[in-house]
């Protein structure tokens, strides 16, 4: 107890005597957590994007026109069974036309020649919702090759969103690459500067520990307060980052929000689920890749 | 107490520091070694420290062998030999009793025993009043009790002081000496390696004298006698 505060007091000292080299550090820190984090925003949002625009997705089928209850019904169970499919409702002859004529309100021509058709050209149909997007491939697929319904089906209408989908995910894995590269740049700035700030610290510190060995301290001794500084940093700059996180969310949650309307997003209410687990990860992952970096300079600056 | 036993060092590529040295020296000796420049005083000082080890031969401290120490236990070895050395080795930014205290802390020593165990060896000293001062608010000779005071504080059983009249002039030489011949007579074991003339032939002590890395001669009651 009283060696590790003893530990605590070395490296503190350490700290303060080379304030710039211990701020340049922390912010070199700070700017790596920076985008960590980004990437994680990032992340959210493009989930959050993508999922509800899935979740839009859906497949309507249409039977001949006359098609029994009953064979309706069957499709109806035969398709609700496949576990890719969520959800399936029905829509009748009546809505459907109903709700054409909404869309086309505006289109008077289209309106004259449903007019001149008579009656409700439109059957009824399924209105198929999927787990994935992508069953929707085998769903259809399903459909086609079976004998008993394939002859009732009349068409299906596949709103090309996957399209869409695709070309976001394409666009989103682009920018979390991009942002993979960015971060990986930033780790090994971390790396090379926390190196040298623990090279300089022994440094600055020679006379010390000499006298430190002179005098038969442990190995762990002397090398404890590095080690304890490298932690110090990596919790500085975590503490400084879960606060400007905090402070963006409250401040730009609105706008983020209004841009991206429609969307489901919470990022306030994402970071602050986790909070522990993000910045917690975060410390773990930045204070062990400090240590090392530190027990590397050690190696090869600290001679004991 | 001490036993080096044909011990040699080679510092590579080939320096023959050390050249089949051996001699024994009992508890409470008071023992002077001389010798010229680079005949190997320090490197035999430093073997004993463990700060290098040889390249043949054998060293024991009572029944351990130095030669075979292993890394973890040179802390504890260290705390059984009191260093003393002509530059000091003081902490500039440290008042004497933080230098003193530096020593303890760095070991583990409760707080209390720090409170209780400074203003002790640093009153051996003579430094009772001086303590608050930093290294540069003291002469020489201040600086090299303090010194001395942070060499006693593990209560050693050996004293090994590598010139540390170095430095300073004659008289101030002297008192320090004379330090160093109390803590002898209260049973410390002194080994003390020095260049000064008059100061071992005014000790009467043991004398060894090392020339190129051997042992030319090693007499009680001894003189300083080179040329
Ligand atoms: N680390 C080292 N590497 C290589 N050679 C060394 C090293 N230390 C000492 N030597 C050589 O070993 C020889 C003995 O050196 P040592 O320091 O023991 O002499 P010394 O008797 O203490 O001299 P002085 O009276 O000048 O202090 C010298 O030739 C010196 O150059
Ligand atoms: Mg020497």
């Amino acid at each position: 107890m009283r060696s590790v505060a003893r530990l605590l007091k070395f490296a503190g000292q350490s700290v303060l005597r080379n304030f710039w080299l211990s701020f340049v550090t922390t912010s070199v820190l700070l700017l790596t957590l920076f985008t960590v984090n980004m990437l994680i925003v990032m992340n959210v949002l493009a989930d959050a994007t993508i999922n509800s625009i899935e979740d839009k997705v859906q497949v309507e089928v249409y039977f001949n026109q006359g098609t029994s209850e009953d064979i309706q019904k069957s499709v109806h169970g035969y398709l609700a069974a496949l576990p890719q499919v969520k959800d399936v409702a029905v829509i009748s002859a009546a809505d459907s036309l109903e709700a054409f004529r909404i869309l086309h309100a505006d289109d008077p021509e289209v309106l004259a020649a449903l007019a001149e058709v008579g009656g409700n050209p439109i059957g009824d149909s399924l209105l198929i919702s999927a787990n994935n997007p992508a069953d929707f491939e085998f769903i259809l697929a399903a459909l086609d090759s079976s004998p008993e319904y394939a002859p009732y089906i009349k068409e299906k209408n596949f709103a090309d969103h996957q399209a869409v989908i695709d070309r976001l995910s394409d666009f989103s894995d682009q920018v979390r690459w991009g942002g993979l590269g960015l971060a990986g740049f930033f780790v090994l700035i971390s790396v090379l500067i926390v190196f040298n700030t623990i090279r300089v610290a022994i440094y600055v510190h020679r006379d010390e520990i000499a006298v430190m060995k002179l005098v038969g301290a442990q190995d762990w001794f002397v090398r404890g307060p590095f080690l304890l500084e490298a932690v110090f940093y990596s919790a500085a700059a975590t503490t400084i980052m879960a606060a400007i996180c905090g402070f963006i969310l409250k401040f730009l949650e609105p706008q983020i929000r209004s841009f991206f309307t429609g969307v489901d997003v919470s990022l306030t209410t994402y970071y602050w689920e986790k909070a522990l687990l993000i910045f917690g990860a975060q410390f773990l992952a930045l204070a062990a890749l400090s240590m090392i970096t530190t027990l590397f300079a050690m190696r090869k600056y600290l001679k004991i | 107490m001490i036993t080096f036993k044909n011990v040699s060092k080679i510092y590579k590529p080939e320096t023959k520091a050390l050249d089949g040295v051996s001699f024994h020296i009992r508890p409470g000796e008071f023992v002077s070694v001389v010798g010229t420049s680079g005949s190997g005083k320090t490197t035999l000082a430093k073997l004993l420290f463990a700060e290098e080890s040889p390249t043949r031969g054998s060293i024991h401290l009572g029944d351990w062998d130095i030669s075979k120490i292993r890394r973890a236990e040179i802390p504890v070895l260290r705390r059984q030999i009191g260093v003393v050395f002509q530059d000091y080795k003081l902490l500039p930014k440290k008042t004497a009793f933080e230098n003193v205290a530096f020593a303890l802390e760095v070991a583990g020593a409760a707080t209390s025993r720090i409170r209780e165990v400074v203003p002790q060896v640093l009153k051996i000293v003579g430094l009772s009043d001086k303590m608050h001062r930093y290294p540069r608010q003291l002469s020489g000779g201040e600086q090299q009790r303090v010194a001395i005071a942070r060499a006693l504080v593990h209560r050693p059983k050996i004293i090994l002081a590598d010139e540390p009249t170095g430095n300073l002039d004659a008289i101030t030489s002297r008192e320090i000496i004379e330090l160093l011949k109390r803590i002898n007579d209260v049973g410390t074991t002194v080994l003390l390696v020095t260049h000064d003339r008059e100061i071992v032939n005014a000790m009467r002590r043991r004398v060894i004298t090392i020339q190129q890395g051997k042992i030319v001669s090693d007499v009680e009651h001894g003189k300083y006698h080179l040329g």
